[in-house]
């Protein structure tokens, strides 16, 4: 049945997932072979695939929200069912031999359709699916199981495909890496002069807001080397209703630069939405700027280009990072994190132009090493996927042929909440001062994980934004401290349904009691950390005031608002939650002195909790402790007025204690009888 | 097994003496006794078992510092529970009793389904890793919708027309006799119930004894709504045969003091979810069987406080406000919290159950 006779191909949202469908398209098909895409209406593959010279047709679709509850959620469903019914509508009429999905959105009607089909017996088409990725979607993983096989790209997804999966590669479009260098530049619709070190910058068929917006930035500082760089910026394709990159470009450049900075620009930069014939684009350009999806990289190593690659962190599975991690350890990349960083009062995710610029220029200005990227890249590749799947399509495999290696193989990297509980469970079973190098040793991944963390503090869900401050304060992240107080200062109130159950702010309260926490943690007592001392004080959440007070006291030491502080601990005295109370009168021991201290204390000797009164009896005692107490009789003369009623006591197990004494002399591990 | 030995012996010549298992204030004063004697026969053997093989309480990773010393307290006492009741129960109860059957079925089920979470905790050395809490409420749905089945049946022990009527405290005619809202309240309602006492154990003694009053005066109720002329003149629905569960009712109470009696401050054995899931299917059964769903707010007041509590904070606080709303959560880790000693606590809360049963009982007469 090779080639066959009608051949069906789906997979989109994303060039990421059309580019592949069409390499394979190219791969299968024969002379006579009729061709039909589906896709989704308004996404990359309506404006990719008829210039390809392929009929597309269109069903409704739209990506998995989550299994909340949701509008989104619903209108997914809809739009799932309606996608089903045109794409059986469309499988009936077309009656493909074979159908060859390649993940996105886009692809999971037609799959579902054709497996459906296919069970009540109304189609006989052979279905494959090929996973770029080395984490399969949702939808894939579910799509898979109702294939007839599943090409994975990397040996680990095999795991989430069992019993139908082979490992074929990344399928390349045959035309990457098949040009000249010379032969393309002549081919380009716009001339790149002599002697320029060409830099390719593009972020997917979508575009990357943060690398557009950076280079945009960066061309400041790329400015005055403008005889020696030539810039081709791929800005990405307008999505309908959403960013619109090539617009946002076009306006950024207006409003940073003037005419004749503009003009100067358009000797060594030209932009263009996407290229069509990216594979001249390749052959021309000395060094890539691009994101880290499978297809990017896998075709920069094809054609040997070295780059500099920003990945996108946490997607799932993280695999942008774990692909960019993989070149770099090979040699063919250097990898630079996007920061999370304060506009205007305001978290955004970033990356700093003229970090990029110095970078670019650094790579762009010692060709010996590009060289070695170039070499280490392409030696990086595993070989073609495309013959692996053509054979398999045309049933002529060859069982003693190994499987093609990864080409990308991807490590472990620990997810955010694992690394969060190691850090944790580190924390809690250290001595003496913490350093996050006992979890994380590789000054790189930590690096790494600030970035990853701090990318958290802008996540929709606020059990991820927590997350992140609760990651930086224990990563030992210090530069991030503005970060953490603009979280505690964001008064954006909670829903209106939410508020009137006790919530308060979108910051939720744990967010903000875990800011103060990691500020504490920190242990650097700037001027926005007082700032958020005072702040803290008024919060209307009961946990932010205690673990307000709890951070005062450690930092106590480098408080240059002392009095201030004081003054603010002083009046927490009189909260009506004890735990403030109580965290309070403990705080001024550390940070209040004789004057104001000592007489607030001594007014709590008869309040009415006795965690309270212990509290205040711990604080005067670390008062005369620091010699803040000069009065010393005064004081032992009001001693009396404590009230030491309590009605709570701490019981001891003899037996357990003997226990505990023994084992630890025996050196065994701390444990209960048994 | 003593009723069906009573009745066939009593005509024989000396045998005479035997009509008193006719009463069922003898029979539950042998149940209560046989509970007590064997409990606090057995616990003790029970205990140093778990002890041997190390089925000792599992630290739960709260992340928080502990300031007691309980792990190493062997649990599953709820198994003494469980076996001491339903022996007690099946030596004095009438077998033929469908009330005491239901009641029966529910405590084992329910014990069962707490056997199994314990053995998880056990084998996986740890507090956090027993059952999972869907798979624990899918099976308890089971026996709930089970009940409910037989509830709505034929085969129920209620007199038919009383099936579907929910009656709540002070108001002598029923609120409302619509199957379509009452048996799916009642399915939460053993749900909720059976799980709440599953909360309420986190201190020594603190589940056992409230559970005691409540079943007590739940016995109380069956006692007088199995018998007509006490239904009457109350104007209680006469329910025949719901006498049995004061039986029933006086085995358990027997068997929690005789568990008491070493699970008291500091405790000797914990009862675990054996003991606390099969004493809340108890609660739930008991309750549902006697149309006192609705007394059981104010009787196990108690328990829907620690449940509503618990789940308050951890549904709408943590899980979606991102904050406390207790600062601490159940009631009694509140208390704690507040700076109460644990036998403090205990102690004012069964001061605290006990007026609610008082108050329940109350409610007897007014109607």
């Amino acid at each position: 049945m090779h080639p066959p006779k009608r051949l069906l191909l789906t997979g989109g949202g994303t060039a990421g997932h059309v580019n592949p469908a069409l390499a394979i398209g190219a791969a299968l098909r024969g002379p006579a072979t009729e061709l039909l895409f589906v896709g989704v209406r308004g996404r990359a593959e309506e404006q990719v695939v008829p210039k390809e010279g392929i009929p597309i047709r269109f069903v409704r679709a739209s990506g998995f929200p989550g299994a909340r509850p949701s509008p989104a959620l619903l209108r997914f469903a809809v739009n799932l069912a309606v996608g089903i019914l045109q794409a059986a509508f469309l499988l009936l009429r077309f009656r493909p031999d074979v159908i060859v999905g390649t993940g996105g959105f886009a692809s999971a009607p037609v799959l579902l359709a054709a497996a459906g089909l296919r069970r009540i017996g109304l189609l006989r088409t052979k279905v494959y699916v090929h996973e770029q990725n080395a984490v399969p979607g949702k939808l894939n993983r579910l799509v898979g199981g109702l294939a007839d096989e599943v090409f994975v790209t990397f040996p680990e997804s095999l795991s989430h495909f069992p019993g139908n999966a082979v490992v074929t590669g990344y399928p390349l479009r045959r035309r990457i890496g098949s040009v000249g260098r010379d032969e393309a530049r002549k081919a380009l619709d716009f001339a790149i002069p002599e002697g320029r070190t060409v830099v390719f910058l593009f972020g997917g068929s979508q575009g990357a807001r943060t690398l557009n917006r950076a280079l945009v930035d960066g061309l400041a500082d790329l400015l005055p080397h403008r005889d020696r760089l030539f810039v081709i910026h791929g800005t990405g394709l307008a999505r309908k209703g959403g960013y619109d990159p090539a617009a946002d470009v076009e306006a950024r450049l207006a409003a940073r630069y003037s005419e004749e900075e503009r003009r100067l620009i358009g000797g060594f930069y030209v932009a263009r939405p996407y290229f069509h014939d990216i594979e001249k684009v390749y052959a021309v350009a000395d060094l890539a700027v691009t994101r880290a999806g499978a297809g990017s990289l896998n075709e920069i190593a094809t054609v040997g280009l070295p780059a500099l690659v920003v990945p996108k962190a946490n997607l799932p599975g993280d695999h942008q990072v774990l692909n960019a991690r993989a070149l770099e350890r090979a040699g063919g990349a250097e990898v630079l994190y996007e920061e999370t960083v304060l506009d205007e009062g305001h978290l955004a995710e970033r990356l700093d132009g003229r970090l990029l610029a110095e970078k670019v220029l650094a790579l762009a200005g010692d060709p010996a090493h590009l060289a070695a990227m170039a070499a280490a890249a392409r030696a990086f590749l595993g070989r073609d996927a495309l013959d692996a799947i053509r054979r398999r399509v045309a049933g002529e495999s060859d069982p003693a042929e190994e499987p093609p290696a990864a080409a990308v193989p991807p490590e472990t990297v620990p997810t955010s909440a694992a690394l969060l509980s190691r850090l944790e469970k580190a924390h809690a079973a250290r001595k003496g001062p913490w350093c996050p190098s006992a979890v994380v040793r590789d000054r790189r991944d930590l690096a790494y994980f600030v970035s990853r963390a701090s990318s958290l503090l802008v996540a929709e869900a606020w059990e991820d934004r927590n997350r992140g401050v609760k990651l930086l304060g224990l990563l030992g992240a210090r530069e991030k401290v503005p970060l953490l107080v603009a979280l505690l200062k964001d008064r954006t109130p909670a829903p209106l349904i939410q508020r009137f159950l006790g919530g308060d702010f979108v910051q939720v309260g744990f967010i903000r009691r875990n800011v103060m926490a990691a500020l504490a943690r920190l242990g650097q007592a700037t001027p926005d950390v007082e700032e958020a001392l005072l702040l803290s004080v008024d919060d209307p959440y009961y946990e932010v005031r205690a673990e307000g007070a709890r951070a005062a006291a450690a930092l106590a030491d480098g408080l240059t608002r002392r009095d201030e502080v004081a003054r603010g601990l002083v009046r927490l005295l009189g909260d009506r939650n004890l735990e403030v109370a109580a965290a309070a009168a403990e705080a001024l021991g550390k940070v209040g002195g004789e004057a104001d201290a000592v007489p607030a204390l001594l007014s709590l000797a008869g309040y009415e909790f006795w965690k309270v009164r212990a509290s205040a009896l711990k604080g005067l005692l670390t008062l005369v402790e620091r010699g803040a107490v000069s009065d010393l009789p005064a004081l032992r003369a009001r001693l009396p007025e404590f009230v030491l009623v309590s009605p709570d006591f701490v019981p001891q197990f003899e037996i357990k204690a003997a226990y505990r004494r023994l084992a630890q002399a025996v050196g065994g591990r701390q444990e209960g009888q048994g | 097994m003593i009723y069906v030995l009573g009745k066939l012996l009593q005509p024989l010549e000396g045998f005479s003496f035997l009509r008193l298992v006719e009463y069922l204030s003898a029979r539950s004063i042998g149940a209560a006794l046989t509970a007590i004697l064997l409990t606090l026969w057995l616990t003790p053997r029970l205990i140093w078992y778990l002890q041997k093989r190390a089925w000792v309480d599992q630290l739960r990773d709260t992340g928080l510092p502990t300031s007691s010393d309980k792990a190493g307290t062997p649990v599953m006492g709820g198994a003494v529970i469980v076996g001491v009741v339903a022996f007690s129960s099946l030596l004095w109860c009438n077998l033929e009793n469908a009330y005491v059957l239901l009641v029966l079925l529910g405590m084992l089920w329910f014990g069962a389904i707490g056997f199994v979470d314990d053995r998880a905790k056990m084998r996986a050395r740890s507090g956090d890793k027993g059952m999972s809490e869907r798979r624990k409420l899918v099976l308890q749905g089971l026996f709930a919708a089970l009940l409910v089945a037989v509830l709505a049946s034929p085969y129920s022990p209620l007199p038919q027309d009383e099936a579907a009527r929910l009656y709540v405290p002070f108001v002598k005619a029923h609120l409302l006799d619509l199957p379509w809202v009452y048996f799916p309240c009642v399915f939460l309602f053993v749900l909720l119930v059976g799980n709440s006492v599953n909360i309420t154990d986190g201190m020594d003694g603190l589940a056992i004894v409230p559970s005691v009053f409540v079943l007590g005066v739940l016995g109380v109720f069956g006692y007088l709504m199995g018998n007509a002329i006490w239904s009457r003149y109350l104007f209680y629905p006469f329910f025949p045969g719901a006498g049995e569960l004061a039986v029933f009712c006086s085995a358990f109470a027997g068997a929690g003091i005789g568990f008491l009696w070493f699970n008291a401050y500091p405790a000797q054995i914990f009862m675990g979810d054996t003991g606390s899931l099969s004493i809340g299917g108890c609660l739930a059964v008991v309750s549902v069987l006697l149309k006192q769903e609705a007394l059981f707010v104010i009787l196990g007041g108690l328990f829907v406080a620690e449940a509503a509590s618990s789940q308050i904070q951890d549904k709408v606080g943590i899980k979606w406000l991102g904050r406390r709303i207790f600062q601490r959560a159940p009631l009694h880790h509140q208390m704690q919290h507040n700076g109460l000693a644990e036998t403090k606590v205990v102690i004012r809360l069964w001061i605290v159950s006990g007026m609610l049963a008082l108050a329940a009982l109350a409610t007897l007469k007014l109607r």
